[in-house]
């Protein structure tokens, strides 16, 4: 019987003992995030059958609840867990071949406890908790975007910064009041203790809370770090923060907003903005011709994407929500790594200089291309179910709003599907003049995207293999009852 | 008189905050606003620590045999400020480092200029 | 325009915060779980002081990524030093530091570090502990950085100190979770008796260990600032 304590104790102890690994041998060191994020990978898989029967509430240190802290073991914890250590796991190989420059052990470093930070986020069960594992979160991934030291990347981390600090000092407010008003910090009391949001004092707490969380989740307005950092930083952080960061803070807002305040009259309100965060990133990205920019545009269009299907609060649009999460994480990873290696190849990021990549760089172009495919939603990809399920759970809603929109969100995925479709068509149809010659990438970089892109065709043609987790997901999320009795008993 | 008495912790811990997030919002030099986040970070572990006083209550240590456990303060919030202190310390450094390389490229540190990445 | 909009959100959110403290009663017992602590701290953790009690027993977990944040921005901090050069002998354009400089810190720094591991020590009987006790000595480092500049510290030393102290903190944890109650993080080590130094089980060891990576990384951190000005 593995105790999910061991999917955060296990690459932490890795993670102290890296920068030791280092002063041996640098090469050595590099591994160190596959193993630990393999090690992640099985036993989150392993854990996810029982999850299922019910979650697994661990009590740090053998105190119960509301006086010990406590991992909450379910179905999101897993299923969220499971795509951390998976995205880890495939871009530490492709850092492998990729970061060659500059600290490279406190990369690696750096690199494993980010992980550990959205593997802890996702996993606990206490309020501060959350905050103290959102701050490994932000502060590596700070670290990480100036990596390469150019000024782009100092700007961008530096503004990334003080957006980030200034919403975890938000976060830390509300999360002070909301001890004054409950006298507890464990998530499952505080819910019992709060009940639905009706008076100013619980509900200023829950703004704080979420607009401070909401800063990493990019959700509009709080998203102004994003275009610069993501695309500022080396292609492996672009892939993780937009596959994994983002994400893992928006399951943050979603927790906080449904499990521990069961806020159910700010779900229209977050259905706006999720609408309009949307929109603003689709027609943004639209107008972009810096491939990067474009790509962390998009994150931020899916993530209004996702929060809308979230916050349509039936347990088929969370489940519909939580597909396209899956299928956003698994297409973004593969778009940035491709990218990748077809910037450095190509010299520029602008998008008009990789045109005649498909002649360049056929492997990398195909995978470029189906991941594009995926998250624009054509079938026979992941990308399609996700959205055909958002559409459909969104269409069943009742009222004339909703189908409003339901028709802006589909304007959104048409300005997306035009975009992607200029790139692709850019890389394969539009010839140079001068043929060069194949440069394909290295094999280490070729061999985990193409993992992905087989995941993504797997999960497209039989989506009924995850359906049944993310049903179990989406019911826990909803079901606010059944989560304080897991855990108070 | 007696409410300012009673809340002159909770309103000088919303005042720092308020200074802080004002010098952050409106100034553009990059040490100035890491200096504002530092007085924000102060005026919140100063409103938690404010959150957990109980009246005439002191230190929870038990450093005599013969204190009594009613008389002491919450220990929660001292536990939080620590790690928030500690956390606030871990920021304000990448922020300095980040500063000292921008101005060694730039030369300068004034936010408005340090535009390199366009929309 | 923008500092018009912003003063305005500021304004709502103050206000909004502050009519909601009304609500939080100031110096009114208003916590589940703190007297539970103060009244069961020493039976189940053995340590007098109860603020460590919940920092490292009850909430070890906490703890343990607050070090982790610490050492996450060492890292950054290292990183992002690092990217333009390595480390350099620095030119002394300044004056040379002054005699009452140099005897002070050959005194200080000998009676710093003992004065930081005697907090840390003695963390869970009086009040202080590991951060504390760190940030100390790292202060006798910077103490003898604007003394003696030609001094470094040994990066080699640094980093093992640094690593080891988190691995015991961690690998205390996973032996919890083996032995014992079964538990990860459970105090399995015996308690002895009350308001001794041998007592409260694992808590003086992890901040032992604690208190020797803090010093470390802040230490650490002096020294990469310290390459960037001349």
């Amino acid at each position: 019987m593995v105790s999910p304590a061991l999917l955060i104790a296990v690459p932490l102890g890795l993670a102290f003992a890296v920068p030791l690994i280092g002063l041996a041998s640098r090469k050595a060191a590099q591994y160190v995030p596959v193993v630990a994020s393999l090690f992640n990978l099985v036993v989150s898989v392993i854990l996810i059958p029982q999850a299922l029967d019910g979650p697994i509430v661990v009590h740090i240190g053998g105190f119960g609840p509301p006086f010990g802290i406590m991992l909450f073991a379910g179905p999101v914890g897993l299923f969220m867990s499971t795509l951390v250590a998976l995205a880890g796991f495939i871009v530490s190989i492709y850092a492998i071949a990729s970061i060659k420059t500059g600290p490279t052990t406190r990369y690696h470093t750096l690199y494993l406890l980010l992980l550990i930070g959205a593997t802890g986020l996702v996993l606990t069960g206490d309020i501060f908790n959350l905050f103290v594992f959102f701050e490994i979160l932000t502060i590596s991934s700070y670290a990480l975007v100036a990596y390469h030291g150019d000024r782009g990347g100092l700007e961008a981390a530096a503004k990334y910064l003080v957006q980030g600090a200034v919403g975890s000092s938000l976060i830390l407010l509300g999360i002070g009041l909301l001890y004054g008003l409950t006298g507890t910090l464990n998530m499952a009391s505080i819910a019992a203790a709060v009940g639905p949001v009706t008076s100013v004092s619980v509900f200023v707490a829950m703004a704080l809370i979420v607009v401070g969380l909401g800063v990493e989740a990019a959700i509009f307005p709080l998203n102004a770090w994003l275009p610069d950092a993501h695309s500022s930083a080396p292609s492996t952080i672009s892939a993780i923060l937009s596959g994994i960061a983002i994400e893992v803070g928006l399951y943050a807002v979603v927790r906080v907003v449904f499990t521990v305040f069961g806020a159910s009259s700010m779900l229209l309100f977050l259905a706006f903005l999720a609408v309009l965060t949307l929109l603003v990133g689709e027609m943004c990205a639209f107008a972009q011709h810096n491939i990067k920019r474009m790509l962390a545009y998009s994150s931020i269009g899916q993530i209004g994407l996702i929060l809308f299907a979230v916050a349509l609060a039936s347990s088929a649009s969370v489940a519909a929500g939580l597909f396209q999460l899956l299928s956003h994480t698994l297409s973004k990873v593969v778009l940035f790594l491709a990218a990748g290696y077809m910037i450095h190849r190509s010299g520029s990021t602008e998008i008009s200089s990789l045109e005649g990549m498909g002649m360049r760089m056929p492997l990398t172009s195909l995978a470029f291309a189906v991941a594009a495919f995926s998250l624009v939603g054509l079938p026979p990809f992941a990308g399609f179910p996700s959205k055909f399920l958002i559409i459909r759970t969104a269409v069943a809603q009742q009222g004339a709003l909703f189908l409003v929109l339901v028709g802006l969100v589909l304007f959104g995925t048409v300005i997306e599907g035009t975009y992607f479709f200029r790139v692709v068509q850019a890389i394969f149809f539009k010839k140079r003049d001068s043929q060069p010659a194949r440069d394909e990438a290295p094999a280490l970089a070729l061999v985990p995207m193409f993992l992905v892109v087989a995941l993504i065709i797997a999960i497209g043609v039989y989506p009924d293999a995850i359906t049944g987790l993310l049903d179990s997901a989406a019911a826990e999320l909803l079901e606010r009852a059944q989560f304080i009795r897991s855990v108070l008993g | 008189m007696t409410f300012l008495h009673n809340y002159i912790y909770y309103i000088g811990a919303l005042g720092l905050v308020l200074i802080g997030l004002l010098i952050v919002l409106a100034k553009h030099n990059l040490i100035k606003v890491i200096i504002g986040l530092s007085i924000l970070d102060t005026g919140i572990n100063l409103f938690i620590i404010a959150v957990g006083y109980i009246r005439e209550g002191t230190a929870p240590i038990f450093s005599e045999p013969g204190l009594e456990p009613g008389r002491m303060v919450d220990p929660v919030p001292q536990a939080l400020v620590l790690t928030s202190i500690v956390i606030g310390v871990a920021i304000l450094a990448l922020a300095l480092g980040l500063a000292v390389k921008l101005h060694k490229e730039y030369g300068h540190l004034d936010l408005r200029k340090i535009k390199e990445l366009r929309w | 325009m923008r500092t018009t909009v912003s003063i305005v959100l500021l304004a709502v959110v103050i206000l909004g915060f502050g009519l909601s403290l009304l609500d939080v009663p100031f110096a009114e017992r208003k916590s589940q779980i703190g007297d539970y602590y103060i009244v069961n701290g020493r039976d189940q953790t053995g340590a007098t002081n109860i603020v460590t009690s919940v920092v490292l027993d009850y909430r070890g977990f906490d703890t343990l990524g607050e070090i982790t944040v610490l050492f996450v921005a060492a890292l950054g901090l290292g990183a992002v030093m690092a990217a333009a050069g390595g480390r350099r002998e620095r030119p002394s354009t300044t004056e040379p530091p002054s005699l009452v400089l140099r005897t002070g810190t050959n005194v200080l720094f000998p009676l710093l570090i003992l004065f930081g591991v005697y907090i840390f020590v003695h963390g869970h009987l009086t009040p202080g502990g590991g951060f504390q006790g760190g940030a100390i000595i790292a202060s006798a480092f910077l103490l003898v950085y604007l003394c003696c500049r030609e001094r470094r510290i040994n990066l080699a030393r640094k980093t093992a100190a640094d690593s080891l102290g988190g691995i015991v903190f961690v690998g205390l944890g996973l032996v919890g979770l083996a032995v014992g109650s079964r538990y990860f993080l459970s105090d399995f080590l015996p308690k002895g008796s009350l308001d001794t130094l041998f007592s409260a089980g694992m808590i003086p060891i992890i901040y032992i260990a604690i208190g020797i990576k803090v010093g470390a990384e802040l230490a650490g951190v002096i020294d990469d600032l310290l390459e960037e000005t001349e």
